[in-house]
């Protein structure tokens, strides 16, 4: 493969995963634009604990990730009390504050970013991704997602039916931000070098971009939108200069005639029908 | 050195106070934040610089760049905004941000990434009180802004068209039973809340004689905290949380250092939001009725 | 007698103005109940307090013999009272099979419960009971048709569907009936004998008085948030207090 597609593939991995990072918390209606923070505190968090204590990344990358989970929790908590607007506005400030934060800790570099000694191959990262969206897949089929798309739809009813609405948000919500932290000490293991600035609110409003274009009603959504997002402006590379224009003209008008994402419930009935009747 | 200090956050905050109260007349009337305004902020900013390098006198090129502003602006209506009605809440968000990413790309490819430096328009002179330095510039567009907030909010109380807006803001039912056309006022929103941008973008680029086709991010996601911090959908909200937001961080960078900036302000709005979510002079939502 | 479901010094206001006041009765266990009331008597409201959705200004709530009247709104439907809407709550994005999951709900909601992949597995118990569930009310065709798409009378008779399926001792049903053409009314009626038959205490807000009377044994009348008379129906209507009551919305009879 050549060094070209393998990095385009990689950059596609950790699409994937920030999008599913997105998504959870989305499925019970709370938009988190906040979700680079997450990633910031599982790169740096897994990128200490191999370069201080040398533990290897296979125990360090899950453990960044169980830490931005607990911060997801930690912090959903208060957060979660707000709603709507309010909640995304919360979790955008959140991600500036945490990857601020990370900018002025000088233990892991500060600005000057902070090399990491241990390596993920792509194949650990296309593998990793691989077992995020197989997770997503299942946790789509369970009644915890059943509860999520309930909160989502009508939380007052959900909460009388006896689901316990802040539970479920808070859950969605560090798990998301585990998925993230997960996508982020792979980052920081496969580029070998973390730097806060990458942690901006772009990067967090981008993947919420694609999660939506590619559609929230089903768990296939992210996965189409972060493919998608990654691979056409790459396509598009022969007008560079004109790529992100073209491509955001693309988004405006895509959203103006098919405002519920690429992918809808009812398109993948389709696919399931055309499947049973030969 | 505080007391300057003081000023000069005043005055970085004047003009987020008028991105924020861009973004509140978004929200508080038309439930829509409207990311496409800090594209409009950086197109007052750059299409001034534009039509300027080409020779042509500030003032055409303030209008020039005003037009632009509020023709994209009803772009946005139609593409981002009319289609929402019934989706979910989250599209408006993505297309909005769409034009921001389109806008920035189009002065991109015109003008190239870089800063600009912006004409001096005015003498560089300056008042000195007691021992303070205040600019001519500073003080003009302190006072700028705030009559326009004043005219504005003036408008909004006193005109039969802005107790309409007040209207639709309270309750889209009541404003649909009492015979007002939402479908006409919509637009017009846009243009105003695309008026209040991009003039801020052309007192931001006469201010700090810079221009760049991402002038728009930082100020504009500051305008959004200041509109939250003020309460969403208050004006006089808007003006408090843009002066405090100004403040806060014009601050921070001289006392506790650059990079902190992000931490003391977004901190601020994040502390807010949890301990009183619907911000400084908001009113707290009530609980729906089943 | 003992009571399923037992209200005393129920009082409410919204933004000063009284809807409930000093209010107090008993559904008896088993017993099948109606509450009615012109428009805006406070029928709903009730519904509301009971439920949580709103807080009481004063009174206490009793369900089952526990006291609900502090109780998170959360935590009420386990102590056996589940409730229909009088404007449809259903999730209309949802299926109507996963509406009906959502009713079940809090009989499964331990974690291994919110972790079974149920829709991985072919006719796991819960969707087999729900579409009995649904066949038992003749709706088993729109099983798997997306709810926000379906005629009202199916909607309505599909929330009912979903407050069974709680598993509640005590349902309350909020004018059931409303907007049914006659077929779908005696559907209900069939289907509301048959939970009575079950031991399912009703509670049931109707304005349709040969429905209230072809079901119910006792009523209750609420006019301006008081309770103006209780007891059968056909004494009740005789009530001069309740006919001054209905002047000109139910002048039947
Ligand atoms: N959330 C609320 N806010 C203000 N007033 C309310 C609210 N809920 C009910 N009310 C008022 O309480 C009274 C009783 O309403 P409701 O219980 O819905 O009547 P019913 O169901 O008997 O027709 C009405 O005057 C109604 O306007
Ligand atoms: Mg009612």
């Amino acid at each position: 493969m050549s060094g070209y597609l393998t990095g385009v593939l990689v950059v596609l991995a950790f699409n994937v995963m920030a999008a599913y990072a997105v998504y959870l918390p989305m499925a019970a209606g709370q938009l988190n634009l906040g979700i680079a923070g997450f990633m910031a505190i599982g790169a740096y968090a897994s990128a200490f604990l191999t370069n201080e204590y040398g533990w290897s990344m296979w125990t360090a990358i899950p453990l960044g990730s169980g830490l931005a989970g607990l911060m997801g929790i930690i912090i959903g908590i208060p957060v979660l009390r707000t709603h709507g607007i309010y909640l995304a506005m919360a979790t955008f400030a959140l991600g500036q504050v945490i990857s601020a934060v990370f900018l002025n800790l000088e233990v892991v570099g500060g600005a000057a970013g902070y090399p990491v000694s241990d390596y993920a191959s792509p194949q650990v990262v296309w593998a990793a991704a691989a077992g995020v969206v197989v997770l997503m897949l299942y946790i789509s089929r369970t009644r915890f997602a059943l509860c999520l798309t309930a909160v989502k739809s009508d939380a007052t009813v959900a909460d009388l039916l006896g689901v316990s609405v802040r539970g479920m948000q808070v859950a969605a919500f560090a798990l998301g931000a585990a998925v993230a932290g997960f996508g982020g000490g792979l980052y920081a293991h496969h580029y070998n070098f973390v730097e806060a600035q990458h942690f901006n609110v772009l990067l967090s409003v981008f993947t919420v971009l694609y999660v939506l274009f590619g559609g929230t009603q089903t768990v296939w959504g992210p996965l189409v939108g972060a493919a998608f997002f990654t691979l056409v402006p790459e396509l598009l590379r022969a007008s560079d200069q004109w790529r992100y224009a073209v491509f955001a003209a693309f988004i405006i008008l895509f959203m103006a005639v098919r405002p519920q994402g690429l992918v809808t419930t009812s398109l993948m009935t389709l696919f399931r029908r055309r499947r049973v009747t030969p | 050195m505080l007391a300057q200090q003081i000023v000069n956050g005043l005055m970085l905050g004047a003009i987020y106070m008028l991105v924020a109260v861009a973004f509140t007349l978004a929200i508080g009337v038309l439930n829509f934040l409207n990311f496409s305004l800090p594209g409009l902020f950086m197109v007052g900013g750059m299409v001034s610089f534009g039509m300027m390098k080409l020779g042509w006198p500030w003032f055409l090129a303030f209008a020039v760049a005003l037009l632009a502003a509020a023709l994209i602006s009803l772009l946005v209506e139609r593409l981002a905004y009319r289609r929402m009605q019934g989706g979910d809440p989250e599209v408006p968000l993505v297309s909005s941000l769409g034009f921001l990413v389109l806008l920035e790309n189009l002065v991109l490819i015109q003008y190239g990434s870089d800063q600009q430096a912006f004409p001096a328009l005015l003498p560089d002179m300056n008042f000195r009180i007691g021992g303070l330095v205040i600019g001519m510039a500073q003080v003009l567009s302190l006072a700028v802004s705030l009559a326009l907030v004043f005219w504005l909010s003036r408008f909004l109380k006193a005109t039969n068209a802005g107790r309409r807006i007040r209207t639709v803001a309270e309750s889209r039912e009541t404003a649909l039973l009492m015979g007002i056309d939402i479908s006409r006022l919509v637009p017009q929103l846009f243009v105003a809340s695309a008026l209040l941008a991009a003039f801020a973008g052309i007192l931001f680029a006469v201010n700090y004689q810079q221009v760049s086709p991402f002038m728009g991010e930082g100020v504009g996601f500051k305008g959004v905290a200041a509109m939250i911090v003020g309460g969403m959908g208050s004006i006089w909200g808007a003006v408090l949380g843009g002066l405090l937001i100004g403040l806060a961080e014009v601050l921070s960078i001289s006392f506790i250092g650059a990079d902190m900036v992000n931490i003391t302000v977004y901190g601020l709005l994040l502390l807010i939001l949890i301990v009183r979510p619907q911000g400084l002079l908001g009113r707290p939502a009530s609980r729906e009725k089943l | 007698m003992s009571a399923a479901l037992s209200i005393s010094g129920l009082s409410k206001s919204f933004a000063g103005v009284r809807a409930i006041r000093d209010l107090s009765f008993e559904v008896p266990k088993g017993r099948t109940t109606a509450l009615i009331g012109p428009n805006g008597a406070g029928k709903t409201t009730v519904f509301n307090m009971v439920s949580g959705v709103y807080g009481v200004d004063a009174g206490r709530i009793t369900v089952n013999g526990t006291d609900v009247t502090h109780m998170p709104s959360r935590r009420r439907i386990s102590t056996g009272v589940a409730r229909s809407f009088q404007n449809i709550r259903l999730m209309s994005h949802l299926s109507v099979l996963e509406n009906l999951l959502v009713g079940q709900h809090v009989r499964a909601s331990s974690l291994a419960a919110l972790l079974t992949p149920y829709r991985l597995i072919p006719n796991h118990r819960w969707k087999r009971e729900a579409r009995a569930a649904l066949a038992e009310s003749g709706l088993e065709a729109y099983a798997d048709e997306t709810v926000g798409a379906l005629p009202y009378g199916v909607r309505k008779r599909i929330d009912l569907v979903r407050a069974t399926l709680a598993g509640a001792s005590v349902l309350m049903l909020d004018e059931p009936a409303a907007g049914l053409n006659p077929s779908e009314t005696n559907a209900l009626r069939d289907h509301l004998r048959a939970l009575a038959a079950k031991g399912v205490t009703l509670l049931v807000v109707e304005h349709d008085m040969h429905f209230v009377d072809s079901i119910c044994e006792n009523v209750v009348v609420l006019n301006f948030g008081e309770k103006i008379a209780e007891g059968p129906l056909s004494v009740v209507r005789r009530d001069p207090k309740v006919r001054e009551a209905y002047i000109g919305t139910d002048g039947e009879d």
